[in-house]
């Protein structure tokens, strides 16, 4: 199993979540989190604004629907070729899963 | 060392704390989020729910939205060495489960390295 965590801006959590439930992928849990990426925040003038409010969608999923999960949030959460604070994703391995309502160690 | 995630229901937050300090589980990190699992919320029911009054309106409301459909869940993050996870997550289960769907769901990850910042030193050991 693999958790896909992807960082993206706010107004496309909406349309990035209808399309997850679109392709059959409905489980996901997202919260508000704070951040700055490469381009070090948005610097005006003398000011440097270095917390931008993002969110974050965590989907555990099994290994081989990593790669459509991967490919529908980056196709919706992109803003335009080049365009600098579209978000991150990041992939790491989960061991096991378990499901509390039966105790199951199962997805 | 594991890192167990666990997303579960607001009100059981206390009794998985209690169990967990019972048990030598001290350390844990929490935080609100929002989220869905693999069946949808039924916005018709919450709002015939909250007409009636039997949910507080100004709560539910807040977090539940009809765009989306996410229902209000707590992430419960804890560290473990790999021989306590098992016991861990059998804790966590016991402490919330009630045999509803919406319970929640606990995935245990592999955690590379973790360091104390006090003294700056490899903490094999979190406590």
């Amino acid at each position: 199993m693999q958790l896909i965590r992807a960082i993206i801006r706010p107004n496309k959590t909406n349309e990035v979540i209808t399309e997850l439930l679109a392709a059959g992928f409905p489980a996901i849990t997202k919260m508000e989190v704070y951040g700055r990426g490469k381009q070090k925040g948005i610097i005006v003038g003398n000011i440097q604004y270095d917390e931008i409010p993002k969110e974050m969608l965590m989907i555990v999923c099994d290994d081989e629907n990593k790669e459509d999960i991967v490919k529908i949030i980056i196709r919706t959460a992109r803003t335009g070729a080049g365009n600098f604070g579209d978000g991150k994703i990041f992939v790491s391995p989960v061991s096991e899963a378990y499901t509390v309502s039966n105790g199951k160690p199962e997805l | 060392m594991k890192e167990i995630i666990a997303i579960i229901r607001p009100n059981r937050i206390n009794a998985t704390k209690r169990i967990l300090m019972d048990n030598h589980f001290p350390a844990f990190t929490c935080r609100s989020c929002l989220g869905r699992g693999r069946k949808n919320a039924d916005t018709e029911l919450v709002a015939a729910l909250m007409e009636a009054g039997k949910l507080p309106q100004d709560v539910i409301g807040e977090h539940f939205t009809e765009a989306t459909r996410l229902i209000a869940k707590r992430l419960f993050t804890l560290v473990t060495s790999d021989d306590l996870a098992e016991k861990a997550v059998r804790l966590i289960i016991e402490a919330n489960q009630t045999g509803n769907p919406g319970d929640g769901k606990i995935f245990v990850c592999p955690i590379a390295e973790s360091y104390r910042v006090r003294d700056g030193e490899a903490a094999d050991e979190i406590f």
